[in-house]
């Protein structure tokens, strides 16, 4: 029987806790699951400044020093491996990544699944949000733009 | 104390066109984060949209906090740092010193020395909050403040824009899934 691929995007909150009990629950007894956590975070923000004296000018190097949020947050995101390992995933079928996005959350979460084919996506949901009415609902945009995949939608 | 006005035309102009660039509220809200961070050389920041249901802050778009923080509890509008007058901002000047906080020990062991929360507001009624994190105490400049409120009556309407759009294509769908032999 071919791995069972799973996809589990991943942002710190604590509905992300939730999606992740259900992953351990579900697929780690599996012997032939392979979990990719996936964060697509917001890079800094691009500053053009003509004059290197400029007010823009230092508020770009500035930035360039605040880059220790992404740090932490991939730091995390190899604690979160850790502890999958720890629960009973094997070493080699954890991976996480990390990476930059340009668009919304759930475009990255398609390009991603699109890329690479995986079996399984789990996402997590928070009924009565009102950012949802500000962003869209990211679910329902991977749900109607994916095929042939099984979306599992945590809540 | 940092009392010297730290926002001028040239960062308005950066931090407004990260706005009126962007054509998603989500990353526009941490690119905002971002740079008022960069440009006040505070601590975090946050934007919140108000949630009249539940009666919490949801966040939007934050920089700087860490993951435990973020990840401390609801935020309570009734409970959390909250105008006495409609429509003014709050400057929790020193954090130790307050009772405004719904998580004073979060906030002392994150770090933070203080706060400065600015109502965004939208045809009249507060649709979110514009938050400031400070390492130290801090006595903001009137200036500074009063660009924050131009600042954060511009996120308002991006976020009346966002919602908008949203609300569109979300019509554009439903309309699209409308097969021509249901309208024969």
């Amino acid at each position: 029987m071919d791995a069972q691929r799973i996809l589990l995007p991943y942002n710190f909150s604590q509905n992300d806790q939730k999606a992740l009990a259900f992953v351990i629950r579900t697929f780690g007894p599996l012997e032939n699951s392979e979990l990719t956590i996936f964060h697509a975070f917001t890079p800094i923000s691009e500053i053009e400044a003509s004059d290197h004296q400029s007010a823009t000018a230092k508020l770009k190097r500035r930035l360039s020093y605040l880059t220790q949020e992404l740090t932490e947050r991939e730091m995390a995101l190899q604690e979160v491996r850790q502890y999958l390992i720890s629960k009973g995933f094997h070493r080699d079928k954890v991976r996480y990544i990390f990476k930059s996005r340009k668009s919304e959350i759930s475009a990255a979460i398609i390009e991603q699944t699109k890329e690479e084919d995986y079996d399984v996506i789990v996402l997590n949901h928070k009924p009565g949000k009102v950012t949802r009415f500000f962003t869209g609902t990211v679910f329902s945009k991977v749900v109607t733009a994916l095929r042939d995949i099984t979306v599992c939608i945590v809540s | 104390m940092h009392t010297e006005d730290r926002i001028n035309i040239e960062i308005f102009k950066v931090v407004t066109r990260a706005i009126a660039e962007s054509n998603n509220l989500e990353i526009m809200a941490k690119h905002l984060a971002q740079l008022l961070v960069g440009a006040l050389e505070i601590k975090g920041s946050t934007i919140f949209a108000t949630n009249v249901e539940t009666k919490e802050l949801e966040v939007l778009g934050s920089f700087g906090l860490s993951i435990r923080y973020m990840n401390k509890g609801p935020i309570y509008i009734s409970r959390s740092i909250k105008s006495v007058e409609k429509h003014k901002a709050v400057v929790v000047k020193d954090v130790k010193d307050s009772n405004m906080l719904q998580y004073a020990s979060d906030a002392i062991q994150e770090g933070i020395g203080a706060i400065v929360s600015v109502p965004i507001a939208f045809s009249g009624r507060e649709i979110g909050v514009l938050r400031l994190y400070h390492h130290d105490t801090w006595d903001i400049s009137e200036r500074d403040l009063d660009s924050l409120f131009v600042l954060a009556e511009i996120i308002g309407l991006a976020m009346m824009y966002a919602r908008m759009n949203v609300a569109i294509s979300e019509v554009k769908n439903i309309v699209g899934d409308v097969h021509e032999a249901w309208l024969e």
